[in-house]
């Protein structure tokens, strides 16, 4: 362990590239208490090492002359990949011809060690180059940390003030984000378009901030003009045009500043944002390119979001209608050029002000941020890290599109859900959505109950053991399916830990589920009248008793009489139906928490609970159960045992309700009878152990 | 045979060592593990098949290993010979090469001596 600010911190990794064993040896001898060392014989397992382990190593300890790929070859390919910038290299090397030294240099060495070893100079060379490198780092990141934050608070000021002024016109705050977002996308395309046209991302950044400002000179505009909810005069249509100039006034009395891009550029979208192409704008009627690009293109993006926004004046158009008019010149002549890109970006317009929020307009300038570290030199080492990351993305989504699942990815802060492409047109929702809780799409879908569940799971779980599994029913196209979320919550690294949002997928495992279901039930059904099994009836009958120790239950079993007739001479297919039509009669005559089953070839099963005495329930049972189908006569023969009499065994109530029943058949059929003490001795005279019982005749 | 005594032999510089290296313990170490040092055989080899590009590796690392170890008679005329090697097969080569077999040769017996006194 080393010790950093008296923190422990790991031990940091140097990697040897010498293609002798006893110069790795010695080295490592001389490092290896307080650094781990990987070793190399030559260039080519050298930079394997690099590629595999990266930023992991804190220095290179280089040879030139080595066999597969020599000193050189390895700057080389660290310097293709830039890793020459994040990873210090000394080189160690017998070669002191001053051309080496000075190839060396030019390829990033930070130092040159020549032979023979001194362990001194080398632990003290090794420790400077490797602090240097980690302090450099930390600026790099420092300044990167400022650099963001800087953009992050100009554009909060700018965007505070605009909305001061928007607020007195009535209009809502999204005009100006709105402005910004178009003022974005046309100035990119238009750059595309023509190179003559082209900015830089920092001028487009530039205008872009400078674009929330076109409308401060509206300040000076009396309210009753401003927010008139019908056609101007000419008088106040003047006093409004007025706007501009004073707008630009405003920006060139400050007392500073004045040399400033960001002022340059708001000045000119001031003044000039209601120009026209062919000069019959205003104030000072400026024609075709005499007009700055910035306000040629604020302009257009003003109308546009007027045209279908609502004001006082007017109700809003839709994005079709609105482009239509501008380009048959109903609001004035733009730019040709401005015109193709218009049509050419109509359906990306669309989309982009339907998603603009905050969220958005963040995530977008943290965009604009990362490409600008991209372009200043000093912080390019942050490249790799941005490719890497890139590279990453680029993977998941390619897995996730092949994958034909759909997978999702959600975070906290902003709140929002990322569907992969697939997922998103499964489930016939946009692939982004914004605060998913309260849409009301999602809510629709998935049901609010189970949004909550299944953020209480992700919630509820730890670092450590992080994922969940959640069976749900979802409404996809007007059908239920059920399927099945497998999520991971994402926890943030600090003390105590954050949650942070969670990915996972949705799978359907709806045809599996109902397939289960079905097995349940045929296993726990008579399958041809619909009627519990004796098994199943059994076990809820045990449980009913159970839950109700103190009450009144009777069991009762009834057959039909004489049906082996009915099967011989109507056959069996009418017996099926007789059967049938038995189970619906039942049916209709037991009362809710009555079980009823089917428990021998045309024996059932009746299990009822009683207030007063069960005589009541059992004839009205009874009677309902006799009568005719289809020209045969039903006659039943039942036996009833009573929890009273015989106790709650269920074994002990079901043999007495079939001794009950065999006392009815032996005295001619046709009856219901409730057992008692004299059957119990009957029937232990002519036990069937005997086997001297002969069963009467069904 | 004391550490001294072997570097004697070889002709060698036994206080430059110990100077760079700190601890006789460390030098002799490096000292005996020079016995499995493969980059003589290199030599050798390359030169026989006339791969005189490894030949010219194998000798600059002999050098090298010399310079660590204040092999100086050794490092001499290895070094010699790298730099004649470094243009390839030249007049001089063989007469170098022999010095460095010579040299090499010297060297491994002194370190032999060193070792039987000193059972690893």
């Amino acid at each position: 362990m080393s010790f950093i600010n008296g923190k422990k911190s790991p031990r940091q990794t140097i990697l040897i590239a010498d293609d002798s064993e006893m110069n790795r040896s010695i080295l490592t001898d001389m490092l290896g208490d307080e650094y781990e060392i990987m070793e190399a014989e030559n260039g080519v397992e050298a930079v394997s090492i690099l590629q595999k382990y990266g930023n992991t190593i804190s220095l290179l300890l280089l040879d030139i002359v080595m066999p597969e790929m020599d000193g050189f070859g390895v700057l080389t390919v660290m310097n293709k990949h830039r890793w020459i910038e994040d990873i210090p290299v000394i080189v160690i090397s017998a070669e002191t011809a001053s051309t080496h030294i000075e190839r060396a240099y030019e390829l990033g060495v930070t130092e040159f060690i020549s032979r023979p070893f001194d362990a001194l100079i080398l632990h003290r060379r090794v420790v400077n180059t490797i602090l240097l490198y980690a302090k450099q780092k930390r600026l790099i990141d420092l300044v990167a940390d400022q650099i963001y934050e800087k953009e992050q608070q100009s554009g909060l000021m700018v965007d505070i003030l605009s909305h001061i002024v928007e607020f007195r016109n009535g209009e809502s705050g999204m005009h100006v984000l709105h402005i910004r977002t178009l003022t974005e996308l046309f100035l990119k395309h238009l750059g595309h378009r023509d190179s003559a046209y082209q900015l830089p991302r920092s001028e487009i950044s530039l205008i872009c901030t400078a674009s929330a400002l076109h409308d401060i000179g509206k300040i000076s505009i009396p309210g009753e003009i401003l927010n008139k909810p019908g056609r101007l005069t000419d008088e106040e249509f003047e006093i409004m045009k007025k706007h501009t100039l004073v707008g630009a006034e405003m920006l060139k009395a400050l007392p500073m500043h004045q040399e400033e891009p960001l002022i340059k550029r708001a000045y000119e979208i001031c003044r000039w944002h209601h120009e026209r192409y062919d000069g019959r704008g205003y104030p000072d009627g400026l024609k075709g390119d005499e007009i700055p690009v910035s306000a040629q293109v604020v302009a257009l993006a003003d109308v546009y979001d007027a045209l279908t926004s609502e004001r006082v004046y007017k109700k809003a158009f839709s994005h079709e209608v609105a482009v239509n008019m501008i380009l048959e010149g109903k609001c004035g002549q733009f730019n040709p050029q401005l015109m193709e890109c218009l049509k050419e970006i109509e359906s990306v317009l669309k989309e982009e002000l339907r998603f603009d929020s905050d969220a958005r307009a963040s995530q977008r300038q943290m965009q604009n941020v990362a490409e600008e570290l991209l372009r200043h030199e000093e912080l390019s080492a942050s490249e790799r890290t941005l490719q890497l990351l890139e590279h990453e993305r680029m993977k998941y989504s390619f897995f996730a599109d092949m994958s034909e699942e759909i997978q999702f990815e959600y975070t906290v802060a902003p709140s929002m859900v990322t569907l992969s492409g697939y997922g998103a047109k499964k489930l016939g929702l946009d692939e982004i959505l914004m605060d998913p809780h309260n849409n009301e799409k999602v809510q629709k879908m998935m049901g609010i109950g189970t949004l909550r569940a299944i953020s209480n799971e992700l919630r509820s779980t730890t670092p450590e053991h992080p994922q969940i599994k959640y069976d749900h029913e979802i409404c996809i196209h007007g059908e239920n399916r059920w399927m099945r979320t497998v999520g991971r919550a994402m926890w943030s690294t600090d003390e105590p830990p954050r949650y942070m949002g969670a990915i996972g997928k949705t799978t359907d495992i709806h045809d599996e589920r109902t397939r289960i279901d079905a097995l349940v039930q045929m296993a726990s059904h008579d399958s041809m009248t619909g009627l519990f099994n004796h098994n199943y009836a059994k076990e809820r009958i045990k449980e009913r008793i159970g839950n109700r120790q103190t009450g009144k239950f009777a069991l009762a079993i009834f057959d039909l009489d004489h049906f082996k007739q009915a099967n011989d001479n109507y056959g069996h297919m009418f017996g099926d139906k007789v059967l049938i039509h038995m189970a619906e009669q039942l049916r209709r005559s037991i009362r809710g928490g009555d079980i009823a089953a089917r428990v021998g070839g045309d024996e059932f099963l009746i299990f009822l609970e009683y207030k007063e005495e069960a005589e009541t329930a059992i004839q009205r049972i009874f009677t309902s159960l006799e009568g005719t189908y289809e020209d045969f006569q039903i006659s039943v023969s039942m036996g009833v045992a009573r929890t009273d009499m015989v106790g709650t065994n269920y074994d002990k109530m079901f043999h007495a309700a079939d001794q009950a029943l065999y006392s009815v058949k032996r005295s001619g059929r046709g009856q219901y009878r409730f057992y008692d003490d004299t059957m119990q001795e009957m029937l232990s005279v002519i036990s069937p152990i005997d086997g001297s019982e002969e069963k009467p005749d069904n | 045979m004391t550490l001294k005594e072997c570097y004697t032999a070889l002709e060698g510089d036994y206080e430059g060592v110990l100077n760079r290296l700190r601890s006789e313990k460390m030098v002799q170490k490096f000292v005996l593990k020079f016995l499995n040092d493969k980059s003589h055989e290199l030599l050798v080899t390359s030169m026989e098949a006339g791969n005189y590009e490894e030949a010219f590796r194998a000798a600059h690392t002999i050098k090298g290993v010399c310079q660590n170890l204040s092999f100086t008679k050794l490092y001499e005329s290895s070094h010699l010979l790298t730099e004649n090697l470094r243009a390839g097969y030249g007049a001089d080569t063989d007469e170098l090469v022999q010095r460095v077999e010579a040299d090499y040769h010297q060297t491994m017996a002194a370190i032999e001596e060193l070792q039987t006194g000193n059972p690893a």
